[in-house]
């Protein structure tokens, strides 16, 4: 859970949220309160913690923290 | 009596003889006659991108390639028509929006404006290499300077370039905004406000890359005086629209022209535009129709917008813009900015750059500024 632990903390320092919030189940909109602007800040600050690039077509499916995981955890695999 | 001149706009080593830069306008409304008008004056003309390929005589029926065969031809005719200094708008929330840049790009055009959301990602044929190389500049058109930060951020980061030069767009621009609605009347989100935090915001990216940003205001400016007033806040100059439509040169019908001689300022509202923002227009019976929930019907000509759910919208904006450009208004509506109410005649662009350079020397001198 080392991966999702760091997805939370970028969430939470990204969104201002409380930590018990960030479920994988949330959706950055309308759960977290995202607006456009912070979904496209929060693709970043993936990228850059993973070292990684996500295209704009997958950027735009991700829109649970789940969903999130699941692709981050996917593209790491070593 | 002292004559204060507009100050040139450099943008790299294009230099416009005045601070002006014509806002594109999509679907037809600025093609190459507005766009090449303007830059024979030595202000800046854009094409607008958006949406032209249904413009074209309706042969093949395949609006991809005819927007891009439009843009070609139209670009072209521009540079024909002038030696001017000649952009092209392109929404990033098109779908054909990577097709757009590299014909803007392999036709030479001097500036890309992009707006309608972040241009983040290149198109896959543009390797960021090549960004330094290119004569034709990349300019953002930004409603925040959050949405600049994080585009210059990205550029930054992944390419090692930033743009060339950022527009900023208040709440009182025509067409999409890059507001949420609730913002738009917020006096926290005026241009003022906005373009002071940019003026702010940009220059730890001027310092790091030694490259001078020229940042140019948009959105509710109207006469020479705006532009002396934003320029004191420091914009290098101003991309206006509306101003532009009711000329001889616009590209659209005198129809079109005409809903802006027309309106009233309580007909200026702004709308949920199917581009996934809103849109300021000037309300009519099709937008008073949409509006009480009366869909119209289409169908959908080409998944031309990302964003937009083409089951689910209740009238295709493409086609609404498109029959407006060719003066039917009661199957479309005009976009426009805030101030549309106050055009009373059509004049020739020489018309409007005159007036606009006089009012920006009154307001010059009546400030005490010298030459």
């Amino acid at each position: 859970m080392a991966l999702f632990d760091d997805v939370r903390n970028i969430i939470v320092e990204q969104l201002h949220v409380p930590p018990e919030k960030v479920t994988l189940e949330a959706k950055f909109i309308e759960d977290l309160g995202a607006d456009s602007l912070d979904t496209v800040e929060l693709i970043m600050a993936f990228e850059e913690k993973f070292n990684l690039q996500i295209s704009e077509e997958e950027a735009q499916k991700l829109d649970t923290v789940g969903k999130a995981v699941t692709y981050l955890e996917d593209k790491t695999k070593t | 009596m002292n004559s204060i001149k507009m100050p040139k706009l450099r943008i790299g080593e294009l230099e416009a003889k005045m601070p002006i830069i014509q806002g594109g306008m999509s679907v037809g409304i600025s093609l190459a006659g507005l766009a090449s008008a303007v830059a024979k004056l030595g202000a800046i003309g854009v094409i607008g991108a958006s949406g032209i390929g249904m413009l074209e005589p309706d042969e093949a029926g395949n609006y991809k390639e005819m927007e891009k065969k439009a843009l070609t031809r139209e670009i072209r005719k521009a540079k024909k028509m002038t030696d001017g200094i000649i952009g092209v708008n392109i929404m990033v929330a098109l779908t054909d929006c990577d097709d757009l840049i590299m014909i803007s790009i392999d036709e030479g055009v001097d500036l890309i404006f992009i707006g309608a959301g972040l241009l983040l990602r290149l198109p896959k044929v543009l390797p960021p290499d090549r960004l330094g190389e290119i004569a034709t500049k990349f300019v953002p058109i930004v409603s925040s300077a959050r949405a600049m930060n994080i585009i210059f951020r990205y550029w930054a980061k992944n390419y090692n370039y930033i743009p060339d030069a950022v527009v900023v767009e208040g709440p009182l621009a025509g067409g999409h905004l890059g507001f949420k609605k609730e913002q738009i009347n917020n006096p926290d989100y005026t241009l003022e406000k906005i373009l002071s935090d940019v003026v702010n915001a940009i220059k730890p990216f001027e310092q790091q890359f030694s490259k001078n940003i020229p940042i140019i205001a948009a959105g509710g400016i109207y006469t020479g005086e705006d532009i002396y007033k934003v320029m004191q806040l420091g914009a290098h100059g101003v991309q206006m629209a509306t101003r532009f439509v009711a000329t001889h040169e616009c590209d659209a019908s005198i129809e079109f022209k005409k809903a802006y001689i027309k309106c009233k300022k309580e007909d200026i509202i702004t709308i949920n535009s199917p581009v996934g923002m809103p849109g300021r227009a000037i309300r009519n019976q099709y937008l008073k129709d949409v509006s009480m929930g009366i869909r119209k019907p289409f169908k959908c000509p080409w998944k031309c917008l990302k964003t937009c759910e083409f089951r689910k919208v209740p009238y295709c904006i493409a086609l609404a813009l498109t029959n407006a450009q060719k003066g039917n208004l009661e199957e479309g509506f005009a976009f426009a900015g805030a101030d549309a109410y106050r055009v009373d005649k059509i004049i020739s662009v020489k018309e409007l750059i005159d007036t606009l350079l006089e009012e920006y020397d009154e307001a010059a001198c009546g400030n005490g500024d010298t030459v």
